[in-house]
């Protein structure tokens, strides 16, 4: 593990990524797998992809929620970032209380908070649709994003935030170029973690979204009443060979700029 | 100063707001009276809180506890070498093997239980594998035993354990551990002594994101443990939507999360005892 | 494309309010309506439809109920909960002057007890809960009715639907009682039945009964009838059987909401679904029965002839559909998680 041994190493990292993506594996090749429930291999066949293509809700719902898990995970990270410091830094009045009440949205069961939130849209008079989507998204998201930031803050040199202040610089300064250049890891890890989360939520969603504005997840669900199709194989087919692009595409960016 | 202030008046309002009142309202349904015709109406009564003293949802709450600290110490022990591993990476290689680790988890967790399904079956991957290679004659039962929950809860929460860990990581310079070794430190002690202490708080960090979150989770374990069994979410939610009992179901809610922050605020106290640096928070939380 | 979303959903802020554009909202399933129907809907009427989702009949009527029966125009509840939305005035009355084609229904399928006279409700379609079972592994004579579920032999082996309600059924109706009692002492009996049933349950099944017959895992317990007409599309081993004591049956109804906006798009749109063509195109692709008797003439012989899809019709008469049981409800629950938790 300390380097001496790197065949351990690679087996192991090996051995968890072949069980992350083995169910993976097997929805793509039930993509173009003819037969429409994928116990069998029934020949190769695109006709799942076709008809995806034909099917302009389900492809909407999915844009949809990639939609509301970027700007969900954006916000949630960037309020969460904040939250944090606050936390960490400053005394305010019922601080103890903000800490304990991320606590209680991380610990309700995801159905109360369903229906609380939609009791609290009603009351507020909040349209049922994107914003109020967003808004429940970000907020079940930050407690995730403050305690994974949180702990990057913690152990951290305090003496030299206090060589910084004394220096004069402003509070603003001291977190762009002090703090955030050392916690950017865990910022990075609380955004994908919170757009994780958004991309895969269910029941809150289907209390807190209207009519005009439908996500992927509850799409999903509701089709197992005639059977889950397999265009949702597909739509994970294309996430992943995205996410495989991307990764591909900035590492050959990275590199190049390095080499240059 | 206008950052510290827009920093706090954010916290305040947005838990203010989205958080705290919709709990208050959670506290107030507990104390109220369950209707089939109005969901709630207003005698205030503690009755529902009397209701949770039946040893049978002790045994539940038994049930998913263990269950949940099962998976977060699988996710630990897994999750731990890995992040280890994977700090220790150039940047560049780091940062695509966690992108790389995350991605499975933005395809739709339905079908990828499905997929799960396909893999644990009695006539699935594994056992074809075990058959196939002659270790077993029969098909072992691996769907819908308590193995396949605790498989299908650590599949969906590892990531939550290692994402904070690898950030953890990254504060462990190497010199601190040349250092350690120049002294004349072993692996062991200078894992125990130096790598520990300073990973802790992200060790915190990931047991609670993942193990709180498990506490209420039972789709996922339904499906694949064949639901033969309650778990807290499953109470919880039945008592709303199928028996429409709101203010039990409240009640119930309120007292998970007042068990939990009891056995988080133990967990703190001995937490400080113990060392007086490395828990999620001395003055706080 | 993700441009195209975003401007949709700045759209939809707008649209909150200029909203002259005629339309109707339907909270439905996900692709419980066949490809094409409401695209040739919105063709012919001009009436744009706003299609919705929801996973469950459960939180369609938590949502409905918090709102006060705003916010869609059609909604598509089951039998039980018609009964209960319909007593507590979450229903528009159906105005049936504007229905031409309610004609072509089922005259066996109206005026149940849970809507009597369809004030409030018009059957889209209908099914049932029965037994399924892997004839390649089971010899078919041995199974005709719930009792036999009881045998100690399939210790461990069988599935139940993840569903209180049905799996009291079997146990209220292998007993002589209704599948809709309230009757404390019934529903003791019962739970005192299944108790000696769990024993043999391998697995219960919340989403899709057909997956673990398909896959082997299991090869007796019960199913729902679209499930198994599915499942035997993909392997033909697997066969329905409408035990002795009667299946539990349901219908999904069209039904408007007290809030609805566009009531009187929400009836033309119930008697667009109504055309015999239309209604045709449904049982074909989602393989649930139909209500409607028009349909049925133009339907092809191996439709009509499944058993699965159009049920006999003792099973029909021996059978029973759920209704809303109020209070009594909290009992079944309190036995189930008994029954769950191994008491």
């Amino acid at each position: 593990m300390t380097g001496s041994r790197p065949f351990f190493k690679w087996t192991f990292l090996g051995s968890i990524f072949l069980w992350l993506y083995l169910p993976i594996v097997i929805l793509v090749i039930n993509s173009f797998n003819e037969s429409r429930y994928g116990y069998d291999w029934k020949g190769f066949s695109l006709k799942w992809y076709e008809k995806l293509m034909g099917n302009e809700a389900l492809m909407q719902a999915f844009l949809n929620s990639l939609l509301i898990a970027t700007l969900a995970a954006t916000f949630a990270t960037v309020a969460g970032t904040l939250m944090s410091l606050a936390l960490y830094r400053y005394q305010f009045p019922m601080k103890n209380a903000a800490s304990g009440l991320l606590f209680v949205v991380m610990m309700s069961p995801d159905i109360v908070l369903a229906i609380t939130f939609l009791v609290i849209f009603i009351a507020l008079g909040i349209q049922l649709g994107f914003w109020s989507l967003l808004i429940a998204h970000i907020t079940f998201c930050l407690p995730f994003v403050v305690i994974t930031v949180y702990a990057q803050l913690k152990g951290f040199d305090k003496y030299l935030l206090e060589a910084a202040q004394d220096l004069g610089a402003g509070e603003w300064r001291i977190f762009r170029s002090i703090i955030l250049p050392l916690i950017l890891p865990a910022v990075v890890a609380g955004w994908l973690l919170s757009f994780t989360l958004s991309l895969d939520d269910v029941i809150i969603s289907s209390f807190v979204t209207g009519p005009g504005f439908e996500i992927l997840p509850i799409r999903v669900f509701s089709m197992v009443k005639v059977g889950v199709s397999p265009e949702v194989n597909v739509l994970a087919t294309l996430l992943l060979a995205i996410s495989l692009l991307l990764v591909t595409a900035s590492t050959l960016l990275l590199k190049r700029r390095k080499v240059s | 100063m206008g950052f510290r202030r827009f920093a706090i008046i954010l916290t305040l309002l947005w838990l203010g707001v989205f958080v705290l009142a919709p709990h208050v309202l959670v506290v107030l349904t507990s104390v109220m009276t369950a209707d089939p015709q109005h969901l709630v109406v207003w005698p205030l009564t503690l009755e529902p809180y009397a209701r949770l003293w039946e040893p049978l949802y002790a045994e539940v709450f038994w049930r998913s506890l263990w269950l949940s600290a099962l998976t977060t110490l699988i996710c630990l022990l897994l999750g731990y070498p890995f992040a280890w591993i994977v700090a220790k990476l150039a940047p560049l290689r780091r940062g695509v093997v966690l992108f790389l680790l995350i991605v499975p988890f933005w395809t739709n967790s339905l079908i990828r239980t499905y997929a799960l399904k396909l893999i644990l079956g009695n006539k699935g991957l594994v056992n074809m594998l075990l058959v196939g290679m002659g270790i077993v004659d029969e098909p072992v039962e691996l769907l819908y035993t308590g193995f396949a929950v605790v498989f299908g809860l650590t599949y969906m929460l590892l990531p939550f354990m290692v994402l904070p860990l690898v950030a953890s990581f990254d504060k462990l310079e190497a010199s601190l551990l040349e250092a350690a070794s120049d002294l004349g430190a072993g692996f062991w002690q200078s894992f125990r002594h130096v790598i520990l202490p300073l990973t802790m708080p992200g060790v915190i960090a990931g047991c609670l994101i993942v193990f709180l979150p498990a506490m209420g989770m039972f789709y996922v374990a339904d499906l694949l443990g064949g639901a033969k069994n309650l778990l807290l979410g499953n109470v919880i939610r039945n008592q709303f939507l199928i028996v429409r009992d709101w203010p039990f179901g409240a009640a119930f809610s309120v007292t998970l999360i007042g068990l939990m922050a009891l056995l988080l605020w133990l967990y703190f106290i001995a937490n400080r005892r113990i060392n007086r640096q490395g828990g999620l928070d001395d003055d706080g939380i | 494309m993700i441009l195209r979303s975003l401007l949709a959903a700045a759209l939809l802020v707008a649209s909150a309010v200029v909203s002259a554009e005629e339309k109707v909202v339907v909270y439905n399933w996900s692709e419980y309506i066949p490809d094409g129907v409401l695209e040739d809907f919105t063709k012919e009427t001009g009436i744009k439809v706003e299609y919705s989702t929801y996973e469950n009949n459960e939180v369609m009527y938590s949502k409905l109920k918090l709102q006060k029966g705003k916010g869609y125009d059609i909604v598509v509840p089951s039998t039980y909960l018609v009964s209960k939305m319909r007593a507590e005035g979450l229903l528009h009355k159906i105005d049936k002057s504007k229905l031409s084609n309610l004609g072509n229904l089922d005259p066996k399928l109206l005026d149940k007890p849970y809507d009597p006279g369809n004030e409030y409700s018009i059957p889209y379609l209908w099914g049932s809960t029965g037994i399924g079972v892997n004839a390649a592994e089971i010899d078919l004579s041995t199974v005709t009715s719930w009792a036999d579920l009881w045998d100690p032999k399939w210790k461990g082996k069988l599935l139940l639907t993840d569903d209180l309600r049905e799996v009291f059924h079997m146990a209220l109706k292998k007993n002589g009682f209704s599948t809709n009692t309230a009757n404390p002492d019934e529903i003791k009996t019962a739970y005192e039945d299944l108790q000696k049933l769990m024993p043999n349950v391998r697995v219960f099944n919340a989403d899709a009964p057909r997956e673990p017959f398909l896959a082997g895992d299991v090869n007796l317990g019960m199913i729902w009838s679209g499930e198994a007409n599915m499942a035997q599309k993909e392997n033909k081993d697997i066969q329905y059987i409408y035990p002795k004591e009667g299946a539990s049956f349901w219908i999904d109804n069209f039904a408007i909401p007290s809030g609805a906006e566009h009531v009187e798009n929400a009836q033309k749109f119930i008697d667009y679904m109504l055309r015999p063509e239309v209604a045709k195109k449904v049982v074909e692709e989602l393989g649930y029965s139909t209500p409607n008797l028009a349909a049925k003439k133009l339907l092809s012989k191996d439709v009509l002839n499944n058993r699965i899809i159009f049920p006999p019709d003792d099973a029909l008469a021996k059978g029973e559909f759920q209704q809303d049981i109020g209070d009594a409800m909290k009992l079944y629950n309190d036995y189930w998680e008994k029954l769950k938790t191994g008491h």
